[in-house]
C-alpha cells in the first residue's frame, strides 16, 4: 500500500513536471518510463476501483497533494485530484507532452510513435490510448462543428456552454475534502475574488438549477458508488451565498429576472433571502406627487418598473413561491399602516398593480 | 507499381487542388462539395499513410514538396477533421513527417510546424469567450477534461429545441429557423458515425417541422443510410423508417443492398436470409404501405430480370413471412387494410392467401388449396378482369404466400386419392404462369400420369431407384418436356422419396441419377432446405422425414462445397 501512495505522489510531481520547460531534459528512454507509470495507474484504477479502502486512501492523498501549494480552500492544482482521475491518467500525460513545446525532437519522436502506432495495432479495443485521443480529437472537431449553429447571447448553445461550467464547478465541491467545514466557502470565495463575475453567478444560477440526480458527467465512466451524494455541491453554494451578502446582492441585481424566479422556486432559502433584498430596494423608492410614479432617491436605487418586473414574475411561479411572496407583500403593506389608496404605500402599490394583472 | 505511382500522382493534384478551392469551408458550396467527397479522400489518405511511412521526413519533403500544403488545408478543414477515421489517419501521416534529430535549422522547422498541426489537432475544442476560458481554467480543467460533457450537453440542448421542449425554465421560448435545422442537418454529415452525435440524428430524422418541403439536406441522409448499412451507427427502428420515408434513394439502396447480400453466398440458406431480413428492418418498417410497395416493386423487378430465379423466389417469401409477422405485431397502431399493400390484387383472393397454414388442420388442406386454384384460375383464364392483372400478376402476389405452393406437391404426393384438377392446375401454374391453356392441360396430363405411378410405387416393400426413374420418365411418344415441368416432376420424386415408407432406402442413389449436375444439386439443395424450414414453421411432425431431409441436405451442401 505505501509503495503504491508513493508511486502515485512520484507521478503526481511527474505529471506537474510535464508541463514545464523542464522537459526538454528529457530523453526518449525517460518518455518510456513516464509511460509505463501511467499505464500502471491505470492498471490500478481498473483494479481497485471497487476496492472502498484502496481507493478512499489514495483519493485522500491525492486531494492532500492537491492542497498543498496553498491554504485550504485554495484553487486546485490541475492534474490527478481524485480517483477517478487515474483512469485517464495516461491520456492527461499524453496531451500534456504533446503540447510542450520544450520537450525535445528525440523524445517527442519516440512519444508519438507509442501513441499512434498505425494501423497495425486493432482499434476494436476502444481502451487503447491511440482510439481514447482520436475519439478525443473527433469529440473536440464535433464540439467546434456545432458551434457553428449558434452563436451570441441566448443561442441554443450558450445553455450548454454554462450546464457544462456548472457541472465542472458541481464536481470540484464534491471534492473539497469534508474535513474542513469552511472548506467550500473558502474555495468558493477565492472563486469569486478571482474569476469574471458575470459569468460567474450565471454558472452559479444554473449550477442551482441542476437536477438533484446529476450523475458524474466528466467521466466517461459512471463512478463505482459515488461516495458523496449528489447535490450536495448545490448544499454549499446555497449555503456560502446566504454567507455573502454582496455575492447575493450582485446575482440579484445582474441576473435576468426568469431565471432568478426559477432558482428562488428550487431553494426556500434563497428566496426569502431574495425577498429580503427586493423589500429593502422597495424601502429606498419614494413617491414623486408630480411624476405621479415612485422613485429611488438615488440614481443606483433600483426603479419601480424593475422593482415591479421582478414581483410579477415571482407571482407567476407555481404555488409555494407565489403564496410566500403574496403574504410577505401584504404584510410589509399592514407595517406600512394598511393603506389601501395608492401613492402613500410602495407595497400597497405593487400589490394593486399586481392584482389588477392576475 | 509505377502504374501504381502515376495514378497516385495524379490523385495527389486532384486533391491538392480541391482542398484549395475548399479552404475552411465556410460557404455552402464548400460545405457541400466537401461532404459529396469525405469517404474517397479518407480513401485518399490511406494510400498516402502506405506511401509516406516508407519514407523519412526528408524524402518525403523530396518527393511531395507540397506535402505541407495539402496536411495544413486538411486541417483547417473543419468537416474533414470530423469525419469518421480521417483525422486518425492525419494525425499517422504528420507523425511520419517528424524527424527525430534535425540536422538544421529547415529540419528544425518543419519539424515546429508539424507539431503545431498536431496539437490542433489534438487540442479538441478551446473555447474562444475569455470568461469562459478563465472559468475553467480557474477550476484546473483542461479542455479535454470537460470536452466529452460539453459536447453532451450540446447535444441535449440542440435535440430538446428540436423536440419544442424546454429544459429547466432557464430557457426563453426560441424556436429553431428551418434554416439553421438544414444546416445542423449538413454540420452533421461527417459526424453521422460518432457516438455522441446518435441522439442529435435521431431527432432530425424524426424531426416534423411546419414546413411543406423536406428541410433536411439529402446529403444527411445519404450519410446516414450508408452508416446505417455499414453498422456504424445504430438507430431505432422508428428513426430509421423515418429516414427512409422521406428519403426514397436511401430506401432503394437499402433495398438493393439486401438483395447483394441474399443473392450471394447465402444462397439456400433460408434460415440465414431470414436473419439478414429481419436485422435489415426492412420487414418492419414495410408495415408502412408506401415502404412496402416500393420495396415489393423492387423484388418484382429482380424477378423479372432473373426470370423468376429460385433465390429471388425464395428471398420473396420469406420476406413476407416477416412482414406478416411484424405486421401483426404491430396491427394495434397501424390499421391499413390489405388493399393498401397490394392494390392490384382481388381482396378475396388475398384473405384466402392470407389464411395461415397452421390455423387449419392438415387433412383440410386442400379445401383452402381448391379454393385458391379456382379464384386464380378465374382471374387467369378470364380475359375482362384486366383489372386484377395478367397472369404474371396473379402469380407474383401468389407466389408472396409462396408455401401454398409447396404444400400442393406434397399434398398431391402424400394423398391416396386421385389427385383433383384443380390442384394439378395450381401446381402447374405455380411452375409455369405464362403458360396458355394447352400447355398448361398437357402439363396437367403428365402430372397426373406421373403421380399415378408414383402412387403404385408408395408403400411398395421392394422399391428401387429403377422403379421410381421408370415412374418420373417421359413417355415416348409425347413431345419432351419443357424444363419447367422436368422441374415440377423433379419436386414430385423428391417428396416422394420424403414420404415414401421406403424412400429413405433409395434416396441418395436417385438423388445421383436425378441430379448429376451442379445446377440440379443447386436445385435439389435449395428445394430441401425450402422443405426444412416450412416444416419448422408449420411445426410438422415428421421425424422420419425430417432426419431424412437433414441428412440430405447436409451431404449435398459438402459435397457442393466439394467439388
Amino acid at each position: 500500500m505505501e509503495s503504491l501512495l508513493q508511486h502515485l505522489e512520484r507521478f503526481s510531481e511527474l505529471l506537474a513536471v510535464s508541463r514545464t520547460t523542464h522537459v526538454s531534459t528529457w530523453d526518449p528512454a525517460t518518455v518510456r518510463r513516464a509511460l509505463q507509470w501511467a499505464r500502471y495507474l491505470r492498471h490500478v484504477h481498473s483494479r481497485f476501483g471497487r476496492h472502498v479502502r484502496i481507493r478512499t486512501a489514495l483519493e485522500r492523498r491525492l486531494q492532500k497533494r492537491g492542497r498543498q501549494d496553498g491554504a485550504p480552500g485554495s484553487a486546485p492544482v490541475p492534474g490527478l485530484t481524485n480517483f477517478q482521475a487515474l483512469g485517464r491518467c495516461d491520456r492527461l500525460l499524453s496531451l500534456r507532452l504533446l503540447e510542450n513545446r520544450a520537450l525535445g525532437d528525440a523524445a517527442y519522436h519516440y512519444l508519438l510513435q507509442q501513441l499512434f502506432p498505425g494501423p497495425g495495432v486493432p482499434d476494436a479495443d476502444e481502451e487503447t490510448l491511440q482510439g481514447s485521443l482520436v475519439r478525443l480529437a473527433r469529440r473536440g472537431s464535433a464540439v467546434h462543428m456545432l458551434r457553428f449553429i449558434g452563436y451570441g447571447e441566448n443561442s441554443v448553445l450558450e445553455d450548454a456552454v454554462l450546464k457544462t461550467q456548472a457541472e465542472l464547478l458541481l464536481e470540484r465541491l464534491r471534492e473539497v475534502p469534508k474535513a474542513e467545514a469552511e472548506g467550500p466557502s473558502r474555495f468558493l470565495s477565492t472563486l469569486w475574488d478571482r474569476l469574471p463575475q458575470n459569468n460567474f453567478l450565471k454558472v452559479i444560477a444554473v449550477a442551482l438549477l441542476l437536477p438533484p440526480s446529476s450523475p458524474r458527467p466528466q467521466g466517461e465512466e459512471l463512478e463505482l458508488g459515488t461516495p458523496k451524494t449528489p447535490g450536495e455541491g448545490g448544499q454549499e453554494l446555497v449555503r456560502w451565498l446566504l454567507a455573502k451578502s454582496d455575492v447575493m446582492a450582485a446575482l440579484c441585481h445582474n441576473l435576468p429576472v426568469g431565471l432568478l424566479t426559477s432558482v428562488a422556486g428550487r431553494h426556500p432559502e434563497l428566496s426569502r433571502a431574495y425577498l429580503g433584498l427586493l423589500t429593502d430596494w422597495g424601502r429606498h423608492l419614494r413617491y414623486d406627487l408630480e411624476k405621479g410614479t415612485w422613485v429611488g432617491a438615488e440614481s443606483q436605487h433600483v426603479s419601480w418598473e424593475e422593482l415591479y418586473g421582478r414581483f410579477q414574475s415571482l407571482c407567476q411561479a407555481p404555488p409555494p413561491l407565489k403564496d410566500e411572496v403574496l403574504t410577505a407583500l401584504e404584510s410589509c403593506k399592514a407595517q406600512d399602516g394598511d393603506f389601501q389608496v395608492p401613492g402613500l404605500s410602495i407595497w400597497t402599490d405593487l400589490l394593486l398593480a399586481l392584482g389588477s394583472g392576475s | 507499381m509505377a502504374q501504381d505511382s502515376v495514378g497516385f500522382s495524379s490523385d495527389y493534384q486532384f486533391w491538392l487542388q480541391k482542398l484549395s478551392v475548399w479552404d475552411q469551408a465556410s460557404t455552402l458550396e464548400t460545405q457541400q462539395d466537401t461532404c459529396l467527397h469525405l469517404p474517397r479522400f479518407q480513401e485518399f489518405l490511406r494510400q498516402m499513410y502506405e506511401v509516406l511511412k516508407e519514407m523519412d521526413s526528408n524524402t518525403i519533403i523530396e518527393r511531395f514538396p507540397t506535402i505541407g500544403q495539402l496536411l495544413a488545408r486538411t486541417c483547417w478543414n473543419p468537416f474533414i477533421l470530423a469525419f469518421d477515421e480521417s483525422q486518425k489517419i492525419l494525425i499517422w501521416c504528420l507523425c511520419c513527417l517528424i524527424n527525430k534529430e534535425p540536422q538544421n535549422s529547415e529540419e528544425s522547422k518543419l519539424n515546429s510546424w508539424t507539431r503545431g498541426l498536431l496539437s490542433h489537432i489534438l487540442s479538441a475544442f478551446r473555447f474562444d469567450t475569455k470568461e469562459v476560458g478563465l472559468f475553467t481554467q480557474g477550476l484546473g480543467y483542461a479542455p479535454a477534461d470537460y470536452c466529452p460533457g460539453l459536447l453532451k450537453n450540446m447535444v441535449l440542448s440542440l435535440v430538446s429545441e428540436l423536440r419544442e421542449n424546454h429544459l429547466n425554465g432557464f430557457n426563453t421560448q426560441r424556436r429553431m429557423v428551418p434554416e439553421k435545422i438544414r444546416f445542423l442537418s449538413r454540420v452533421c454529415i461527417p459526424l453521422v458515425t460518432l457516438p455522441d452525435i446518435e441522439p442529435l440524428v435521431e431527432a432530425l430524422l424524426t424531426y416534423h417541422g411546419h414546413e411543406p418541403q423536406e428541410v433536411l439536406w439529402p446529403e444527411f441522409f445519404d450519410a446516414v443510410n450508408e452508416a446505417f448499412l455499414l453498422k456504424k451507427i445504430s438507430l431505432p427502428t422508428s428513426a430509421v423508417v423515418c429516414l427512409w420515408l422521406r428519403h426514397l434513394p436511401s430506401l432503394e439502396k437499402a433495398t438493393l443492398h439486401l438483395f447483394d447480400k441474399l443473392i450471394s453466398s447465402e444462397r439456400n440458406f433460408l434460415r440465414r436470409i431470414e436473419c439478414f431480413l429481419k436485422d435489415s428492418l426492412l420487414p418492419e418498417a414495410a408495415c408502412h404501405p408506401a415502404i412496402f410497395r416500393i420495396v415489393d416493386e423492387m423484388f418484382r423487378c429482380a424477378l423479372l430480370e432473373t426470370d423468376g430465379a429460385p433465390e429471388v423466389l425464395a428471398a420473396i417469401q420469406v420476406f413476407t413471412r416477416c412482414f406478416m409477422e411484424a405486421l401483426e405485431k404491430k396491427n394495434k397502431q397501424l390499421k391499413f387494410t390489405f388493399k393498401t399493400y397490394f392494390p392490384y390484387a382481388s381482396p378475396s383472393l388475398i384473405m384466402v392467401l392470407l389464411q395461415h397454414p397452421k390455423e387449419i388442420p392438415q387433412e383440410l388442406w386442400h379445401q383452402p388449396l381448391k379454393h385458391i386454384s379456382e379464384m386464380l384460375r378465374e382471374i387467369v383464364e378470364d380475359q375482362t378482369h384486366g383489372s386484377y392483372g395478367g397472369p404474371f400478376e396473379c402469380w407474383f402476389l401468389f407466389i408472396h404466400f409462396g408455401g401454398w405452393a409447396d404444400i400442393v406437391a406434397e399434398q398431391l404426393v402424400m394423398s391416396e386419392a386421385e389427385p383433383p384438377e384443380a390442384l394439378l392446375w395450381l401446381l402447374a401454374f405455380s411452375y409455369s404462369p405464362r403458360d396458355g391453356s394447352l400447355q398448361r392441360t398437357q402439363t396437367m396430363v403428365e402430372v397426373k400420369a406421373v403421380l399415378g405411378h408414383l402412387k403404385k410405387l408408395f408403400r411398395s416393400p421392394t422399391l428401387s431407384a429403377k422403379d421410381l426413374q421408370a415412374a418420373a420418365a417421359e413417355s415416348q411418344d409425347r413431345d419432351p418436356r419443357p424444363p419447367l415441368c422436368q422441374q415440377l416432376i423433379r419436386r414430385l420424386v423428391l417428396n416422394f422419396l420424403l414420404w415414401a415408407p421406403g424412400g429413405h432406402v433409395i434416396a441418395r442413389e436417385v438423388i445421383t441419377l436425378m441430379a448429376p449436375t451442379d445446377e440440379l444439386t443447386h436445385e435439389m439443395t435449395g428445394l430441401l432446405d425450402q422443405t426444412l424450414y416450412r416444416w419448422d414453421h408449420l411445426c410438422m411432425e415428421a421425424p422420419r422425414s425430417r432426419k431424412l431431409a437433414r441428412e440430405l441436405l447436409s451431404e449435398l451442401r459438402s459435397a457442393g462445397t466439394a467439388r
